[in-house]
């Protein structure tokens, strides 16, 4: 463990060397569990904002009650 | 489906195509250029033979996307004459004993740097940092589609020793 950034950024190199070298069929492994993990974290961000704007919605005296959501 | 005859050749590219010769990172969808005529009597090329053709074998329709074993799966035909290029001159690999035709990591690299969003560039500089590129190869990929000026202006930006 250190604080180095040339050694942390050293291994940083090497990881992405080895995870470069594996098989393929490993990467599409590798690929198939990154996607389950984006879709996750992209599951919570939009329910996180879309709780956000219905928050925004009701209690912005501005909107009274209007939808301005236009994503 | 090139068997079939429902594509003349198809090529995997975008971010599973170049997982080929780099690490693997985040993608939601996978990205297959094709070649295909159209249809008798038609002027106009459709997906929808290719879309047929997969929904007969269990896939399903999502707007633009045909999803295939859990993977939402888009159909691009060559927009430019380098993706063109990059179809024609893809390679076969194996995955586990399936071949499947990938494009280059050249023409990967040189389509990553005409497109120019942010992750291209940043895959791009992957390729580079890789050692996967041959350079004489994708220079002359960049001289052959006019594309000098841009990886001059990128080696400025991104490869120059002044920070």
């Amino acid at each position: 463990m250190t604080f180095d950034l040339q050694k942390i950024l050293e291994s940083k190199r090497a990881y992405r060397q080895s995870l470069a070298a594996l098989p393929i069929a490993e990467k599409l492994r590798i690929l198939d569990a990154l996607r389950e993990r984006a879709l996750a974290i992209r599951g919570e961000t939009e329910a996180g904002r879309n709780a956000s704007k219905a928050e925004h919605r009701v209690d912005h005296p501005i909107n009274n009650g209007r939808n301005t959501d236009r994503n | 489906m090139e068997a079939d005859g429902v594509v003349d050749r198809y090529a995997i590219g975008g971010a599973v195509g170049a997982t080929f010769f780099l690490e693997p990172f985040a993608t939601l969808d996978v990205d297959i250029f094709v070649s295909v005529r159209p249809e008798p009597g038609s002027l106009i090329v459709s997906p929808k033979p290719i879309f047929d053709y997969l929904t007969a074998r269990g896939g399903k329709v999502e707007g633009e996307y045909i999803v295939i074993g859990g993977w939402p799966v888009q159909f691009l035909p060559p927009g430019t004459p380098l993706v063109s290029e990059a179809l024609r001159e893809a390679v076969e690999m194996d995955v586990e004993g399936t071949q499947a035709r990938v494009f280059t990591a050249e023409h990967l690299a040189a389509i990553a740097l005409q497109t120019g969003r942010a992750k291209d560039k940043a895959r791009l500089l992957q390729f580079i940092e890789s050692g996967r590129l041959d350079s004489d190869r994708f220079r002359a990929i960049l001289a052959c589609h006019g594309l000098d000026g841009a990886w001059r202006k990128f080696e400025t930006q991104y490869l120059g020793d002044e920070p």
